[in-house]
């Protein structure tokens, strides 16, 4: 759990990335599963009055508009899976419901974890006119009564519902922190075999050493700890039924670049931000 | 969930920072009920401050909080039905001024509502709530001398790493002067600060320190306190509105400063549990459980466990 919490510290100090967004998506997706059809096109000759973006493109939107902390993005995962266990399994909706159910979980997230946060007359604003300012109440007031006001999320829930974004930082812990520890048997070793004293004493000190490095090595080669977490994510798959592919970047993740412009999609320099946290 | 036609509105108690209070009877139960009225204003949605009260507040069952009991949510107001309370410690202190002379409270009832403040505070803390507005207004006390935390407006949750804080917090004459020079990163401790000056305002009947704004307060506490040093406090350079060219004090005797306000000796125990709460570095301030576990208290948990 340790690893996870490093991880998470490291997730939500980093910019909003291109694979946060995905997830986003797949997981608001995943809160209605059946009602996930492709918008209508346009009747022929009508205009396109605030025509429904795709749900990726819409959560693009409203990062760039809002600069949205990443913390206050990823906690409201906490709230839409929280939102899938409390709406029935065939739950539908209108096809602008995913997007409500996103916009509203965002709200709330930043109302509660912010100590400020914008009025929903600025968040109407960031729908490009999606929504009204009293379409954006009304989702507020149905959300909180559905969630009964529960808003508190603990590390444990965010580790949970966050575990296919923190197992890479966490493989890379695991590795570095493995690297850092084979270099230091390294050169303990050298030591050893520099240290020319009475052969009754060295021979000692080599008991000693060998000792100290099977329990180094039984602990921080770590195979242990990398099959618990990939039973763990097998188990974590099965509960949340995770795609494979929530890691890779999709087309899917292209097509929409065009609203990513001011979304950092700089990747993990990873051991600038561990040193910057004392890992 | 409860309606708003189950309560009869009885007279107005209060306006709160976002709210008005109202008094209210359970028609069902027959039992009374405080009802804070908080106006939506569509602009904004509802108001963080209620989000927060709430859904902190729904999970805090502990005798010296208040309880809520409910929420009726419309679309032009928001009610959140509260236990009743009597009073609170502000007016109670203020009805007890003879003439333009502030009297504090008799040692033995600042003891108890110190304690129980610290009770609920340390269920707080326990929780991962601050409280982040600990003043007398905010302490409701009722006839049987029960003291219960109340108005969580500007509560929060910590503990899960998060966005930074916000140092606009807590009122000026309660607040830490960590926070007053600009921290955000700060923790239970702030609320300890605010516990100290309660309870010097208990005594005296006055506020510690009332300052008109975030210099003079800081003043008003380094007049007494002492400014911070940096072999007391090493991280105090580094706030953001650190004055290196403060004029130097040296800490005064607090018991110099408050025992003129009060015809009851303060005894060392007294002093050193205060001196304990009131700690410029906020590292050095004692929690809420080891507060409850100070010689000052002796009487109280030698009897409880």
């Amino acid at each position: 759990m340790c690893e996870y919490s490093k991880a998470l510290h490291i997730l939500l100090k980093s910019p909003v990335t291109d694979d946060i967004i995905k997830f986003l998506t797949d997981t608001t997706l995943r809160v209605l599963p059946s009602s996930n059809y492709p918008t209508p096109p346009c009747s022929p000759g009508g205009k396109p009055v605030a025509r429904l973006p795709s749900l990726m493109t819409f959560i693009t939107r409203l990062v760039r508009y809002t600069n949205v902390y990443t913390p206050t993005l990823l906690t409201a995962v906490c709230y839409l899976n929280k939102l899938k266990r409390i709406l029935p399994k065939d739950a539908t909706g209108l096809p602008s419901t995913i997007h409500r159910i996103f916009l509203a979980c965002l709200i709330l997230s930043a109302k509660f974890h912010n100590d400020s946060s914008p009025l929903n007359k600025h968040w109407a604003k960031y729908t490009d006119g999606l929504f009204t300012l009293e379409d954006i109440n009304l989702m507020e007031r149905q959300l909180l009564q559905l969630l009964n006001w529960d808003l508190r999320v603990d590390t444990e829930d965010l580790i949970l519902d966050l575990q296919p974004l923190l197992e890479p930082i966490k493989q890379d812990l695991v590795r570095s922190s493995d690297q850092r520890k084979r270099v230091g048997m390294m050169m303990a070793m050298n030591k050893r075999a520099s240290a020319g004293t009475s052969p009754k004493a060295s021979n000692n000190r080599f008991k000693l050493y060998e000792k100290q490095r099977n329990v180094s090595i039984a602990s921080d080669l770590s195979s242990a700890t990398l099959v618990d977490s990939s039973n763990d994510l097998r188990r974590l798959k099965d509960v949340t039924n995770i795609p494979n592919s929530t890691r890779t970047t999709s087309n899917y993740v292209k097509s929409v670049e065009r609203w990513n412009d001011n979304v950092n999609r700089q990747s993990w320099d990873l051991e600038q931000i561990m040193s910057q946290h004392g890992f | 969930m409860s309606s708003s036609s189950q309560f009869k509105q009885l007279e107005k108690l209060g306006n709160g920072t976002y709210a008005t209070v109202y008094k209210g009877l359970n028609k069902t139960t027959g039992v009374y009920v405080a009802l804070k009225e908080v106006k939506l204003d569509s602009e904004e949605g509802t108001p963080s401050t209620a989000i927060r009260e709430i859904s902190l507040m729904k999970e805090l069952k502990h005798e010296n909080i208040v309880r809520l009991y409910d929420v009726i949510h419309t679309e032009n107001k928001l009610t959140l039905v509260f236990e009743f309370m009597d009073n609170d410690l502000k007016k109670y202190m203020d009805s007890r001024t003879v003439g333009n002379t502030p009297r504090g409270l008799e040692l033995n009832l600042v003891k108890y509502f110190q304690w129980q403040l610290l009770q609920g505070l340390a269920f707080c803390h326990e929780n991962k709530i601050l409280h982040r507005d600990l003043k007398p207004q905010n302490l409701l006390i009722n006839k049987k001398g029960q003291l219960k935390l109340g108005d969580f407006g500007l509560a929060r949750a910590f503990g899960i790493p998060v966005n930074t804080f916000s140092s606009e917090v807590v009122t000026l004459w309660y607040r830490a002067p960590d926070v007053l020079m600009g921290s955000r990163t700060y923790s239970t401790s702030i609320d300890i600060w605010s516990c100290g000056c309660i309870l010097a305002e208990m005594i005296t009947g006055k506020p510690l320190f009332p300052g008109t704004n975030d210099e003079e307060q800081l003043k008003l506490i380094f007049d007494v306190m002492g400014t911070p040093s940096e072999s007391l406090w090493p991280t105090v350079t580094k706030l953001p509105k650190y004055n290196p060219n403060v004029q130097q004090r040296t800490p005064r005797d607090l018991r110099q400063v408050l025992q003129p306000h009060t015809k009851e000796p303060l005894d060392g125990n007294l002093m050193d549990f205060l001196h304990g709460l009131l700690q410029l570095n906020p590292d050095m301030r004692l929690s809420a459980k080891q507060a409850l576990h100070h010689p000052w208290f002796a009487e109280y948990y030698q009897h409880t466990s």
